[in-house]
């Protein structure tokens, strides 16, 4: 088990970061939740690098779960949704399941969360009163074990409780507003599932809008999300998360996120175009901003953004 | 008269009455989305709103697109954690209407946004849970915002995600949930429908203005019966209308653009 990250400067890129925390065959755990705060700049990376054999775990998996399923980089999901809202289903997954290729294992995502409340605290299993008489608890994927255990209250027989098996991340992916450079986050907006999450993980790479001072933090440290000693590697990435949105920084690129569900629905060699163009055929995530429309589109998105707040 | 309004807009005005002032709600994405803002801008100012990725009280901006858009999160008390509100709220027993959107909705009003056919290499593949699961078993009252079309309402839902009333009155009792009978409403373009809790079935309970008994029961592949005493929808009131179109959605992101 993890014994904690050191106080150290943890600042990398995230070529750096991915070969040194993500191994082929990682249980990775995936933050953001559909359209909202993506760690894309680190996935981007996980696919240049042709990480696979993947277990991929969260609550609403999206965009780059998606990507990487289309690629055949993993083996296996475990969530809540595989969904872009009003996008769409993820393309890639739902062809992928249909066709015998994926599997997954569904929870909802207040198992997920409670899965990963498990392993936060150390603890073999946590309890839930949800998905009781459901197919969630009935059927699953012949690969996943023992799914569930449904006990008596030992406090009140007759009463129904539900056992999940706790969940703990070998790496997790997370963007963030602002990190110092060991690792002490801070979050803003919504934060779904990633506090559980990030504190169950081995390991936890993060990708920021912006590196502060460690002074900045430890002078308001009621501020911070998560400290540093969950945390083994810092991106600074400004725009990071495109085409999801970053809270407080940019909304979401609906232009791009529609041609990304496209390129998924069509499949082939529509979908091998994206990648070339987007991916593959750039050396790093500034090189993919520039080919989404460069700063002009990007400082539009902030604008969007600004006038909602 | 009837041509002053779409379907799709009585169906979500519609929804939205169901919601009382002070209520705390559970709301989806989409559809609940929109009819809950209504709700909040017009008899419900001081309901609560919560949304799955955290925010607490929202007075949610037209028109979110994604429980995750910050117009979800716009002057909320707080923008917390899932399991603050799928936890702390909902499983806490605090939530008094769980608010879903629906694939398929069968005669004990069981939800299925999973599959379709094997569970392990389905025919259809739909997005899954979320949230959905969590809020119907566990929520005080459960309403469905849903268009009637004859496939979405089968006898029985190949998967059940989320459940209703699962196989009868004492289903969900059985099954262990601590919400055992609760309220359970659907309502579509062309009806209301509610769970008689003495068989644990979807009844006609009122029709929308305009629409017969005959068309809802040939929209619906269960042989849906008419509630003890069936009533008829109030044609939307000119505020309500008014609310929905300039307040909630002006860009016809839900609405559309008419039928």
């Amino acid at each position: 088990m993890s014994e904690g990250q050191k106080r150290q400067n943890k600042l990398m890129t995230a070529e750096e970061a991915v070969r040194k925390f993500v191994s082929d065959g990682a249980l990775v755990g995936m933050g953001g939740q559909s359209i909202g705060r993506s760690a894309m700049c680190i996935y981007h990376e996980m696919i240049r690098q042709r990480k696979k054999d993947l277990t991929l775990v969260g609550c609403n998996l999206s965009i780059p779960m998606d990507m990487m399923v289309g690629l055949g980089l993993v083996r296996r999901t475990e969530c809540g949704t595989g969904n872009l809202e009003r996008f769409g289903t993820t393309q890639s997954w739902r062809k992928a399941i249909e066709q015998g290729k994926l599997v997954n294992e569904d929870y909802s995502h207040l198992a997920m969360v409670t899965r990963f409340l498990g392993g936060e605290m150390g603890l073999p299993f946590m309890a839930t009163q949800s998905l009781l008489g459901s197919d969630i608890l009935a059927k699953k994927s012949s690969s996943t074990g023992k799914k569930h255990e449904i006990i008596d209250n030992p406090w009140n027989p007759g009463e129904k409780v539900v056992l999940l098996p706790s969940l703990n991340p070998d790496v997790s992916i997370i963007h963030a507003q602002k990190a110092d450079e060991t690792g002490n986050l801070i979050i803003e907006g919504f934060l779904a599932h990633e506090p559980e999450m990030i504190r169950a993980s081995r390991a936890v790479i993060v990708s920021c809008e912006e590196v502060v001072s460690a002074d900045e933090i430890r002078q308001f440290p009621e501020r911070t999300t998560i400290p540093y000693v969950y945390v083994s590697a810092v991106v600074h990435q400004p725009w990071g998360g495109h085409p999801t949105s970053v809270y407080r920084c940019y909304a979401h690129d609906a232009e791009h996120m529609r041609e990304y569900q496209k390129a998924a629905r069509e499949g082939g060699p529509a979908f091998e175009a994206y990648m070339e163009k987007y991916l593959f055929s750039c050396a790093n995530f500034d090189e993919y901003l520039e080919k989404v429309g460069g700063l002009r589109k990007l400082n539009r998105l902030r604008q969007e953004m600004a006038e909602l707040l | 008269m009837a041509s002053d309004y779409t379907l799709n807009e009585l169906m979500i005005i519609e929804a939205a009455r169901h919601i009382r002032d002070g209520e705390t709600v559970f709301v989806g994405t989409g559809m609940p989305m929109v009819a809950a803002m209504l709700a909040q801008k017009t008899h419900a100012r001081n309901m609560c709103f919560v949304v799955e990725t955290g925010p607490i009280s929202p007075e949610a901006l037209p028109v979110p697109t994604s429980v995750s858009d910050p117009k979800a999160m716009h002057r909320a008390a707080k923008l917390g954690t899932l399991r603050e509100v799928l936890g702390c709220l909902l499983q806490r027993g605090m939530v008094d209407v769980g608010f879903l959107g629906g694939a398929q909705i069968d005669h004990y009003g069981n939800i299925n946004s999973t599959v379709i056919g094997d569970y392990q290499q389905p025919k259809v593949r739909f997005p899954g849970s979320g949230g959905a699961n969590d809020i119907a078993s566990l929520a005080k009252r459960v309403l469905v915002i849903a268009p009637h079309e004859k496939r979405r309402f089968p006898e029985r839902c190949a998967y059940v995600t989320s459940p209703g009333y699962l196989d009868g009155p004492e289903g969900r009792k059985k099954a262990g949930l601590k919400s055992s009978y609760p309220d359970l409403t659907v309502v579509t373009d062309l009806a209301v429908m509610a769970v008689d809790k003495t068989d644990g079935r979807l009844k006609v309970s009122k029709l929308m203005p305009g629409v017969s008994f005959e068309k809802v029961r040939e929209s619906t592949e269960f042989k849906v019966e008419a509630a003890s005493s069936m009533g008829r929808v109030p044609v939307p009131r000119p505020d309500e209308l008014r609310i929905l179109r300039e307040e909630v959605d002006p860009g016809r992101e839900y609405l559309g653009k008419g039928d």
